[in-house]
């Protein structure tokens, strides 16, 4: 009963427009001082060690830094050039680049509305200009960009391993197949509406623009291979490849990219060669492009990092009252199998997914559903991303998705227009939800076999 | 609507971008310590002690300081879907209160980041379950150290004034953990002057509904032009 109380003052308080992280930690405040004899001390201490204490989530700021400095208009425009040259020939063709430009910098990003914004901004505005309608190219934008939290790296993923005590290389392995999956199917239900209405195709541009254009996007999406590629080989944690992708990133934006900082130029005009101006190795670290792409980084680290503070104390609460255990023991008892229990998480996070942000969400729901589902049976991994592919339907989902917001925005269009212009595609990602609900495979399959079977201790 | 801050004087812009150079700085640290500690590594076989839980303070410090900074400028994510529902005064009054409620949050994390810190400036802790009522004798914690961080002469003078005299060979925890009374008075700081302006109608909520929205209306900006 009172934890019905605790979680009914956190729907309340978030619906009168308290921020996320305030109706979390007030809430639980609230329930630690009344059933509890926890002091506010301790709290406060709680709130403190959220940071100082989780090894794990400190890759979080590194991320979300290095995307910062991938996310200038440059870095967007190159792989967009890139995905053109690949597949703009086909029916469709534009479309289809969209998405799987999405998918690239989904991967550089690792945030779903980041990728809306940068690819949307450019693609929208050019699918239009060679022929698509506008509700189309919306439709394509909105739903591919959700992508961002299921191709790793994903600061979802880092906020769900850290929450559950699984492997945060698992989990980015584990979202390999399932977001190519995805990205195929968008892809391959644009190209099947081509063919029927038959929708404008670009040129073959030949395979000198394909190597071209590679070798310019190449240096941002090497990006990826540094993080795969150290967590992987063994070399780095998936902190410290954060934080090295995050200066690699720099590297890449201020000296070879030149879109920021000393070397750069207004658009239209060739950057300047750094041996013109040598001590720009010096002033890039002072340069007011730098400091603002930290501050701007900065800035979302901590709302962010606010909620999920919070949301742990509210997990402590959670895990204190053994609410968990009680509600497996509920389900349990009714005779609630697998399945069923996989549908309820479903919904849940559908709903939730709604309202919420994906990281403060997941700090709160999974440690409710986690232990349910070990003694159910299910593999950690596999819950995982079930959890981050509901998000991401749950961002897309009529009347209050994020990305709805976030097209409607970009797009210029009323936020009803994009909701009928994402729903053909919401349909293929739905049926992508069920088929990565019941085929554990999916997820499960790269992760063991590269890094061995998982141990799961009940 | 315009959801950018603007500092309104001299003296508030100068504070303003204070605050963003902190938090760059802050950031900037972090990454640097980290990747010179990989870099040591690979490189020199050798690595700094301290390295990580220096990260790790610098990124308690980025988010505890920052939270204050983020509602001043209304940065901080929530929940809009029903607020937006009303009219421009009633979407003020739900403003009012969620003011209301974030100063009783605040209020109660000042009280309990100053009861934690306190021993370990060998302060007294506040007497009370949910308001300070007075100040009770506490334990002294003064002595207590970080567990790698060397000692900077700079604070020295720390040695007499809570620790009688006697010599820190680390850090003393009261500098890490000073983050917490600050951040927090700050933050009721920044709540009270946010809900002042929704009282006086210069702002209508506390919240964004999602981190992108800044660029987001750039973009559509641009996209007009098109």
């Amino acid at each position: 009963m009172d934890v019905a109380i605790l979680f009914l003052s956190v729907i309340g308080l978030l619906l009168v427009g308290v921020p996320i992280a305030v109706a979390l930690g007030l809430s639980s405040i609230m329930f630690l001082l009344v059933y509890s004899d926890t002091s506010l001390a301790s709290i406060a201490q709680s709130l403190y060690q959220g940071m100082a204490g989780h090894y794990t989530l400190l890759a979080i700021p590194f991320f979300i830094l290095a995307s910062s400095f991938m996310s200038t208009g440059g870095v967007a425009r190159r792989i967009i050039r890139f995905s053109i040259a690949i597949v703009g020939h086909l029916p469709g063709g534009l479309a289809i680049a969209g998405v799987f430009a999405c998918m690239m910098f989904a991967a550089l990003s690792g945030s779903s509305p980041a990728t809306v914004v940068a690819i949307g901004s450019i693609v929208i505005t050019g699918m239009r200009q060679v022929g698509y309608s506008k509700d189309f190219a919306a439709g394509v934008i909105c739903n591919a960009g959700t992508l961002g939290i299921l191709i790793p790296p994903s600061i979802v993923m880092v906020v769900y391993a850290s929450a559950t005590d699984v492997s945060v290389g698992r989990m980015f392995l584990a979202g390999v197949i399932p977001g190519l999956l995805a990205g195929g199917m968008l892809m391959a239900t644009i190209f099947g509406i081509a063919v029927l209405r038959n929708l404008p195709k670009g040129e073959w541009l030949g395979w000198g623009e394909v190597f071209a254009s590679a070798r310019d996007a190449g240096w941002g999406l090497f990006l990826v291979v540094i993080i795969l590629g150290g967590i992987y080989g063994g070399i780095f944690t998936p902190t410290e490849a954060a934080a090295v992708a995050a200066v690699y990133a720099f590297v890449v934006a201020t000296f070879v990219y030149r879109d920021m900082g000393p070397l750069a130029t207004p658009e239209g005009q060739p950057n300047i060669p750094l041996f013109r101006r040598p001590w720009a190795l010096l002033t890039a670290f002072v340069h007011r492009d730098t400091r603002d792409t930290l501050y701007e980084a900065g800035k979302l680290t901590i709302t962010l990092m606010f909620i999920i503070a919070n949301a742990l104390i509210l997990k402590q609460v959670l895990t204190n009252a053994q609410i968990p255990q009680q509600i497996a023991g509920a389900m349990l008892s009714a005779g609630f199998g697998p399945v069923m229990f996989l549908v309820i998480v479903n919904l849940l996070l559908l709903i939730g997914g709604q309202f919420m942000e994906p990281s403060g969400l997941i700090v709160i729901v999974a440690p409710l559903v986690f232990p349910i589902a070990i003694q159910l049976g299910i593999d950690p991994i596999h819950l995982g991303i079930i959890m981050v592919v509901n998000m991401e339907i749950g961002m897309i989902t009529p009347p209050v998705g994020l990305n709805l917001f976030v097209t409607s925005g970009v797009a210029g269009m009323p936020m009803m227009r994009v909701v009928r212009a994402a729903l053909p595609f919401l349909g293929v990602l739905f049926i992508f939800l069920i088929m990565v609900t019941y085929i554990p495979w999916l997820s499960t399959a790269l992760p063991t076999a590269m890094m061995g079977p998982e141990i799961i201790t009940r | 609507m315009g959801l950018r801050y603007t500092p309104e004087n001299r003296f508030a812009g100068w504070v303003d971008s204070f605050e963003e150079t902190v938090i760059a700085l802050l950031l900037g640290l972090m990454t640097l310590v980290t990747f010179i500690n990989v870099v040591l590594r690979y490189g020199f076989n050798s690595s700094l002690i301290w390295g990580l839980e220096v990260t790790l303070i610098l990124f308690a410090w980025l988010v505890l300081f920052g939270i204050s900074y983020a509602f001043k400028i209304t940065a901080h994510l929530g929940v809009d879907a029903i607020i937006n529902l009303f009219g421009s005064k009633g979407r003020r009054r739900f403003g009012l209160l969620a003011g209301a409620l974030c100063i009783i949050y605040a209020l109660l994390l000042l009280k309990g980041s100053w009861d934690y810190w306190a021993p370990y400036a060998a302060l007294d802790q506040t007497s009370g379950r949910w308001f300070p009522t007075g100040f009770e004798k506490t334990r002294d914690r003064a002595f207590y150290i970080t567990d790698q961080v060397p000692m900077p002469e700079i604070f020295r003078w720390l040695e007499g004034l809570i620790n009688q005299g006697e010599e820190y060979e680390k850090l003393p925890r009261v500098i890490p953990y000073v983050i917490l009374p600050v951040g927090s008075a700050l933050m009721l700081y920044r709540i009270v002057e946010v809900t002042i302006r929704i009282y006086r109608g210069k702002q209508e909520s506390l919240i964004v509904s999602h981190e992108a929205e800044d660029a987001v209306e750039e973009a559509g900006a641009r996209d007009l032009e098109v």
